[in-house]
């Protein structure tokens, strides 16, 4: 580990991770509106970048960088995803409050 | 000087022989109800042609080549050391003769005899798959073959004892037969599963060949016990009897060709095949030899308190086998085996002499409720005479030979006991065996007397449970007695058994030298020691001739005097009432092994049927979905449907994680 090559303190960007990506699960947690809950869920990923990248260097370690595209990847496929679950619930319903469409109730 | 089995050859008789009876079977299985009177006489043809086969065959049987005796024909082999064949010598011989030529002549009586049944076809079909099965037993080369020849002979038993199946006491008694049968078929079994082990072949060859090397005396005696539990079951041996008598309960043509002459003798021939067992078991000859003399005397005493005809010829099968088991049990084979042939024909004559005089009263077969029968029925009266005098050892007669052989060879082997029991036992068999020929062709004819004056009214108190029911049933049966066939076809197969009745025995006149002794000294082995006779044996047939003599006086003081035949109704009302009651319910062994097997079998049944059953088992069942029930109902309460909820147990996990391995990094 060689902290000498950041010039910004790594503790920050650390902290900047954790920071975002609390943002991110309280949004998923507190908002209903399906949208607002994918930006949330896009947000935890690029925490989750943002602490993988930082490793990387920090580490001097290529490992973080690839999982890094990796993880944009999987957040471009789930965004199409999740935008495709909510012009669909778009088209069946007026409102889309995400506690209203609860029928795989068990 | 002993021989190894069978000379290897190829030999399309023996198959032929085997298979005719197997192919009349299934013709007459298949074909019956077109054939209707045609199913008598093709069955009875297709025994005929296995007899002259087995006639022509007979040098083969003889043959003597090097160590080796008879014929043998490899059919397949199925593992090593499993291999199947036929096995032709002199023992198998005798009995093939017995089974296709007695075999035959039985056949022939029953074209009459069940003229005018419902189901002739089946009864021939059945009758032959008989005699298939029996042949299967006698030509097998090891034992697997032989106990599926013995399996089979108890399942067609099975079907003949329950020909009249609209009979609940046929049925019952058919039943009973199989289920006593395959008692003996696991003792085999478990015999056979000894000597794989122990000789790691089923064959008869390499197992005698093994005997003194690869078993313990202990393993051999466990081996011939076992084997003994099979020839008790099959051959009626105390205390598994019990099933011969109701198996009366068939057809009189059954009772004369399995229940007399040659199923019921099964047991004999397995203990004379594996003669070399038990020449090398001295504790097995014991055993066997106080078996067959308990049997000998228990059946002819019960013999003594018996009504109908057939239950009175039933138990004298069953004392004449525990002679023929006493016999070989000993290791006096070729005398033992010589009874079994004597007694095939004498037995078969008294039943099929009994079947024409049941034919001719319509189905009656309480002796009291004869009489007389001697001039109406002159030549039942001659068979049967003649079958008395033979089963008695009448000097000259059949029997005479066989029984003396069977007595003075268990004298030689060292066993005085069984032999005083033997010659008690003869005196007790003249005594009801005159009995029967007195009371049944003597005196008045009690055809037209009540019942109740012969004291009939009490079948408890009279040994004949189930006559009582019986005649009335009997109309009933399909058994149209209105229908007669030929009586040519009845009288000539027992005019035919009355010639070796009397004359087979002198095939064992002359002592060592006797033509039976010579025939069979290449095959049997001779039990050690050469013994010393306490008494010569024309002492001892005298001694057996006094004592048999003594029966059949008292026979003629009870039954046979001019003024016991008068009163013949009073005086056999009285001994119906005055019988003892251990006589007329066999020893209670029905109601011993009723308290002893059936009624905790059923204790059992009715423990599983309301303990286990329902709690254990059905209680086990509903208990695992109720408990997946449950679960259910716990897990699909977390499923809200809420998509938030679901994230905040994610997140719940994701927190469990980071403070796990928080708490492990502070550890460290």
């Amino acid at each position: 580990m060689n902290p000498s090559l950041f010039t910004v303190p790594m503790e920050n960007y650390i902290a900047l991770s954790a920071v975002v990506f609390f943002l991110g699960v309280t949004g998923v947690i507190v908002r209903r509106n399906p949208l607002i809950m994918l930006m949330s869920i896009e947000l935890m990923f690029n925490a989750a970048n943002l602490a993988l990248v930082t490793f990387a260097k920090a580490w001097v370690n290529n490992t973080g960088h690839i999982f890094a595209f990796l993880v944009i990847t999987v957040a471009a496929a789930e965004a199409a995803i999740g935008l495709a679950i909510v012009v669909v619930l778009f088209r069946k319903r007026t409102n889309v409050d995400v506690d209203e469409v609860a029928v795989l109730k068990g | 000087m002993y021989h190894v089995l069978g000379i290897d050859g190829s030999f399309p008789l023996l198959y032929f022989i085997w298979l005719a009876p197997l192919v009349g079977a299934v013709v007459l299985w298949a074909f019956g109800p077109r054939l209707k009177s045609l199913a008598g006489p093709i069955g009875s043809a297709l025994i005929g042609a296995a007899f002259v086969a087995t006639l022509f065959s007979w040098n083969d049987a003889t043959a003597i080549s090097g160590t080796s005796a008879g014929a043998h024909q490899s059919m397949f082999s199925w593992l090593p050391g499993f291999s199947f064949g036929l096995l032709f010598d002199r023992l198998t011989l005798v009995w093939t003769l017995i089974i296709t030529g007695v075999g035959f002549l039985i056949h022939v009586y029953s074209i009459g005899y069940m003229a005018g049944d419902r189901a002739v076809a089946r009864f021939f079909a059945y009758m032959n798959f008989f005699v298939f099965a029996m042949l299967t037993l006698v030509l097998s080369d090891n034992f697997v073959g032989l106990l599926v020849g013995w399996g089979l002979v108890g399942l067609a038993s099975y079907f003949l004892i329950g020909f009249w199946f609209e009979r609940p006491s046929a049925v019952a008694a058919a039943r009973k037969a199989f289920v006593i049968n395959v008692l003996g078929d696991v003792g085999i079994l478990y015999a056979i599963i000894v000597i794989v082990s122990k000789v790691g072949s089923i064959g008869y060859g390499a197992t005698f060949a093994g005997v003194t090397t690869l078993f313990t005396p202990h393993e051999l005696f466990i081996v011939c016990a076992a084997i003994f539990v099979g020839c008790a079951a099959k051959s009626a041996q105390v205390p598994l009897h019990t099933w011969l008598p109701d198996a009366m309960e068939g057809p009189t043509p059954v009772s004369a060709l399995i229940h007399a002459a040659t199923m019921v003798t099964a047991g004999v021939y397995l203990i004379a095949r594996c003669a070399p067992l038990w020449t090398a078991s001295p504790d097995a000859r014991a055993l066997v030899g106080a078996i067959g003399a308990l049997t000998a005397i228990a059946g002819a005493v019960l013999g003594v308190a018996q009504w109908d005809i057939k239950r009175i010829l039933a138990y004298s099968t069953m004392s004449q086998i525990g002679y023929m088991i006493m016999g070989v049990g000993v290791g006096a084979f070729d005398a033992g085996v010589l009874h079994f042939l004597t007694h095939a024909f004498f037995k078969a004559q008294l039943f099929l002499g009994a079947g024409i005089i049941i034919h001719h009263l319509a189905s009656e077969q309480d002796v009291r409720r004869m009489g007389g029968l001697r001039k109406e029925m002159p030549f039942a009266f001659i068979a049967m005479g003649i079958g008395v005098l033979a089963i008695c050892g009448i000097p000259g007669f059949s029997g005479y030979f066989s029984k003396d052989a069977v007595l003075y060879e268990t004298l030689l082997a060292g066993h005085p006991v069984l032999y005083g029991i033997g010659v008690l036992t003869a005196g007790i068999t003249a005594y009801y065996m005159f009995r029967l020929l007195f009371v049944t062709f003597f005196g008045p004819y009690r055809g037209n007397v009540d019942p109740s004056d012969l004291g009939i009214r009490h079948p408890e108190l009279a040994g004949t449970a189930q006559s009582a029911g019986h005649h009335a049933e009997e109309e009933k049966d399909g058994h149209d007695h209105g229908v007669h066939a030929p009586a040519w076809l009845m009288t000539v197969p027992v005019a035919i058994l009355i010639v070796p009745s009397i004359l087979i025995g002198w095939l064992a006149f002359g002592g060592e030298n006797s033509p039976w002794k010579r025939f069979f000294a290449p095959v049997f082995p001779h039990a050690s020691g050469a013994a010393v006779a306490p008494i010569p044996e024309l002492w001892s047939g005298i001694i057996v001739l006094v004592v048999v003599a003594i029966g059949i006086a008292v026979a003629y003081w009870r039954y046979g005097t001019a003024t016991a035949q008068a009163g013949s109704v009073e005086r056999l009302r009285l001994e119906s009432v005055r019988m003892p009651r251990i006589l007329t319910n066999a020893y209670y062994f029905d109601a011993a092994i009723d308290i002893l097997f059936v009624r905790p079998s059923r204790w059992l049944g009715r423990i599983f049927g309301t303990v286990i059953d329902p709690m254990v088992i059905d209680g086990g069942v509903r208990e695992v979905t109720h408990t997946a029930g449950w679960l259910g109902h716990l897990f699909r309460s977390f499923q809200t449907g809420l998509v938030r909820g679901y994230a905040l147990y994610l997140v719940f996990g994701v927190a469990c994680f980071v403070a796990y391995y928080a708490w492990i990094g502070a550890g460290r």
